[in-house]
């Protein structure tokens, strides 16, 4: 069973059968007492006064209630547009644990300590990659235990987090456990214990979420979607620490309730479980020197670099991903939010970033972007719009508290249209008046038009002319046959497209329709995405900010002279100071 | 004097710790937090506090004769004030920002070691002793500057001739003038005379006092007032309206301006700048209601020609909302910050 490889096409099946096997071995990891491995018992907290809890109310109407709801039932007034929903707290269902798999979280509202209490920890560090923000900061740490004791001994109604008749603590003795050194032989038998564990059926081959994206529901019945390895910072538990690979060890043994997600702890030794944390934790995007990224405090995602470098090649510019010049091509990370200036608003939006490379040679300039989606979609038919208009009829939802007629209940059913990517430049962005940019959004007008280049899952590449958000585009036939897709391919939950487009030059382009790109200049660049199984269409869709797309010029000659000329004088300088020095003293003592 | 002192080595040490444990990532930049809003103020509180501890640093280390020259001592804390508007410092300063902080400490340091005829010598004698080379040492310095001082600055000019892709820098207008009046859904308003129709007591009446008595409390948490919960349903006039609004800002704009009004929202990390943050004291606080009114009806899209680059997604929310919803959302904005609206007088 060693010589499973993760990436293999047909493993579910053998793993099916490989678990058949070895379940008989599974008893041996059930340590004594009944415990699984790694956890202790655990007391109830006692329950927090009455006061705790009256200051807490106040916390709760002022700040969580817009989204929790006035009864906890995770259906304020914000809930509807959100995705992940806001928590249900009636069930006291809660995700982020270090208790036993459908046990009440750790809450003592006496003891505030990292590890020991596990809601204190969500407030304070918050849920990444969902609506809840880390509270720390914001409320004092008593007031953060005061609206937990309110949140649980109110609104937490179907049980009781003091009733030792109903209620048990299995915790898992996180504290004690030293993490497994990252080994490559660690990472290896964890690559193949999620194969064997059917971690891949709902995470997919390569860990993106893709396994089984559509048919997994809450405990509520709301559709939710596994998680993305890939995207450690957006992990739920990692507490503003994505990296920590105990994090993962902790969600993997404790899973996470009211999910799809199981508890492992039965079933895997404390040994099997770092092994998969160690290769969890070694997909999460690194840089070129397999480093964490810097995360940026202020939104605890990757530190963005806003300028898009562009490298020079001699001759053809490869198709190829592996080839040596992609390889070296730095990536950078573009963020990317919903487009929620104009209707239809895109609130959910499922594409939070793209990896950016670019290389050119003295003809063209090629980007290479990489995306994850978790579904490959193309539309079925033709599409009720044509590609030019920018106004069409894409009803957005009204928010609701109820189920009926909801966002939430037509998640995932959406019509499906095309995936799609855009790269949306200035035209004549040299003679833009600094520092003006065009507007965001298709442009200014038809003095400050933009050239927007789509390419859609169908295959298509298409130039516009944008002059503005909500004038149709203006098709660009000519340009288009100067373009090219290098590479267009869905693969284990992850779009790779290359697309090609020249430089420009006045003999063969338009100069006031096409963006030239030119080296050593900034050139703003806006990138779009739409996501076909989200609704994504038109102007439902993800946008990034601006960044810049530099092309790296070579470098030119006067680099290395004249820092020798330069140190050559420096060598002047000094003889000079010291024989002037010398001078001086001996005009003193003579 | 002596404790007085060995407390502040203690807390020149303590600092300095700290900050090389950022600079190396050994502790979590976060230890001790920038708060927000007083960020300027803290900052000048913590350089205060180093400079005092390095006083009390260098009378110790005098005192046990371990005292280090004023030549190390003027170039040690030039150093230490450009690591920390380097690594303390958050968000980043530009460096063109940086080298002029850099250039003024210069100067202060230069000031300081030159205060008089004595310190000044004091501050020149290494120099002139490696210059004049009388030990064995000293020689062997002399060389060691001789060799590395010329690769130093040759390789320092490399790298700066070396082509690089910096971010430019953008410069913004964060408050443009506003019009003298804005058209919104067909109606004119006069941005000096129009008020908000929801500012009102439970009788209905405008009343600026009333609603200011029951915005949230000042301080940690910014919390409601004991007695002025907007969920309660017996609320008439301001509260009811405020409740209201919370549900208008929670639909729509906490996307990027974040639960708690800070900037911090779901999509704010992908924009460039992120999203006004209204509990900073700069922001909405020093903005009269209306001004709000033009900018919120307005959105990015609406920002006159020097509200340049115009690299804004904020809506025109004429687009999405009533007036009556708009005024109500900014109602809401003033309560949860705690802040009142500023009058045109």
């Amino acid at each position: 069973m060693n010589s499973i490889s993760p990436k293999a096409g047909v493993v579910v099946a053998t793993a099916f059968a490989v678990l058949l096997t070895t379940s008989g071995f599974a008893s041996v990891v059930f340590a004594q007492g009944g415990l699984p491995e790694g956890f202790k018992k655990g007391d109830l907290a006692p329950e927090p006064s009455a006061e705790m809890i009256e200051a807490g109310k106040r916390v709760y109407f002022t700040k969580c209630v817009w989204c929790h709801g006035v009864d906890g039932a995770g259906d304020g007034p914000g809930a509807d547009r959100l995705w992940p929903r806001p928590r249900n707290f009636n069930q006291g269902t809660f995700k982020i644990r270090h208790t036993a798999s459908g046990e009440l979280p750790l809450f003592d509202a006496k003891k505030p300590v990292a590890g020991q209490n596990d809601l204190f920890e969500t407030v304070t560090h918050g849920l990444p990659g969902s609506a809840m923000p880390p509270w720390e900061g914001i409320l004092s740490e008593e007031q953060r235990l005061q609206v937990l004791s309110f949140v649980t001994t109110q609104l937490v109604k179907d049980r009781k987090f003091t009733d030792k008749q109903s209620e048990t603590q299995t915790i898992l003795n996180l504290a004690e456990l030293k993490p497994k050194p990252a080994t490559e032989e660690s990472r290896k038998r964890g690559s193949e214990l999620i194969v064997e564990k059917k971690c891949v059926e709902c995470h997919g081959m390569e860990g993106r979420g893709d396994g089984n994206a559509f048919n997994l529901k809450d405990d509520w019945g709301f559709s939710i979607q596994p998680a993305n390895w890939h995207k450690c910072w957006n992990f739920r538990g990692s507490r503003q620490d994505p990296y920590n690979v105990s994090n993962i060890f902790r969600t993997f043994s404790t899973g996470v309730n009211g999910t799809p997600m199981p508890s492992f702890a039965d079933n895997t030794s404390v040994d099997e479980r770092w092994d998969i944390a160690n290769f969890v934790n070694s997909l999460c995007e690194r840089n070129a020197l397999g480093q964490p990224l810097p995360i940026d405090p202020l939104t605890d995602k990757p530190k963005i670099n806003f300028v898009i470098p562009s490298d020079m090649v001699e001759g053809e510019i490869p198709s190829d991903i592996d080839a040596e010049v992609w390889q070296k091509a730095p990536r950078r990370y573009v963020a990317m939010g919903g487009q929620i200036t104009h209707k239809p608003r895109n609130f959910v939006n499922r594409i939070d970033d793209i990896w950016v490379r670019s290389l050119y040679n003295d003809k063209s300039i090629v980007y290479l972007l990489e995306w994850d989606d978790r579904t490959k979609s193309v539309a079925e038919g033709k599409l009720p719009w044509g590609p030019t208009q920018v106004n069409i009829d894409i009803k957005e939802q009204e928010p609701k508290t109820g189920e009926e007629g909801s966002i939430a209940a037509s998640q995932n059913n959406y019509a499906v249209y095309n995936d799609a990517i855009a790269i949306e430049t200035p035209v004549k962005w040299k003679e833009l008046p600094a520092p003006i940019k065009p507007r965001y959004l298709f442009g200014t007008n038809e003095q400050f038009p933009v050239d927007i280049v789509k390419w859609e899952a169908d295959g298509s590449l298409r130039a516009f002319k944008g002059t503005g958000w909500d004038k149709d585009f203006e098709q660009r036939d000519n340009y288009e046959e100067t373009l090219k897709v290098l590479k267009g391919e869905w693969k284990n939950g992850r779009w790779y497209v290359m697309i090609e487009r020249p430089l420009g030059n006045k003999k063969d382009q338009d100069y006031d329709e096409d963006t030239f790109f030119e080296v050593g200049q900034y050139i703003p660049t806006v990138f779009f995405a739409w996501d076909g199984h989200n609704g994504d269409a038109g102007r439902k869709m993800a946008v990034s900010a601006f960044y810049y797309t530099f092309m790296n010029p070579p470098v030119p000659q006067e680099t290395y002279i004249y820092p020798v000329v330069i140190a050559f004088g420096v060598v002047l300088l000094e003889g000079w100071v010291l024989t002037r020095r010398a001078n001086r003293k001996k005009g003193k003592t003579l | 004097m002596k404790i007085l002192m060995s407390l502040g080595a203690l807390v020149g040490a303590l600092g300095l710790l700290l900050l090389g444990g950022m600079i190396f990532d050994v502790v979590p930049s976060n230890t001790v937090r920038l708060i927000e809003g007083y960020m300027p103020m803290q900052m000048l509180f913590e350089v205060g506090c180093y400079v005092l501890g390095f006083t009390g640093l260098s009378y110790m280390l005098n005192a046990m004769g371990l005292g280090i020259p004023r030549f190390w001592q003027g170039i040690g804390f030039w150093i230490f004030l450009m690591m920390y508007l380097k690594y303390r410092v958050y968000p980043p300063i530009p460096f063109s920002v940086r080298a002029m902080y850099g250039t003024v400490a210069l100067v202060t340091v230069f000031m300081w070691v030159s205060a008089n005829e004595e310190d000044w010598k004091k501050f020149k004698q290494p120099i002139m002793n490696v210059l004049d080379a009388q030990t064995g040492m000293n020689r062997l310095l002399r060389y060691m500057y001789l060799v590395l001082l010329p690769i130093l600055i040759g390789g320092f000019s490399f790298n700066a001739m070396m082509p690089k892709s910096e971010e430019p820098i953008e410069l913004r207008t964060v408050h443009p003038a506003p019009p003298a009046s804005t058209k919104v859904h067909g109606k004119t308003y006069v941005l000096q005379t129009s008020q908000s129709p929801y500012r009102v007591n439970p009788e209905g009446k405008y009343d600026q006092e009333y609603s200011n008595a029951n915005i949230v409390e000042q301080g940690m948490g910014r919390l409601m007032k004991p007695n002025a919960n907007p969920w309660d349903e017996k609320n008439q006039g301001y509260l009811k309206y405020v409740r209201e609004g919370g549900e208008i800002f929670f639909q729509n704009c906490h996307f990027c301006h974040g639960d708690n009004l800070n900037g911090r929202g779901l999509h704010a990390f992908a924009f460039n700048p992120i999203p006004a943050n209204f509990t900073d004291p700069g922001t909405i606080a020093q903005l009269q209601e209306t001004f709000i009114f033009w900018r919120v009806a307005k959105g990015g899209i609406g920002l006159p020609n020097e509200g340049f680059p115009w690299a804004s997604v904020m809506p025109p929310w004429e687009q999405h909302l009533t007036v009556d919803e708009i005024w109500k959302v900014i109602l809401f904005e003033y309560w949860h910050t705690g802040y009142y609206p500023r009058t045109w007088d």
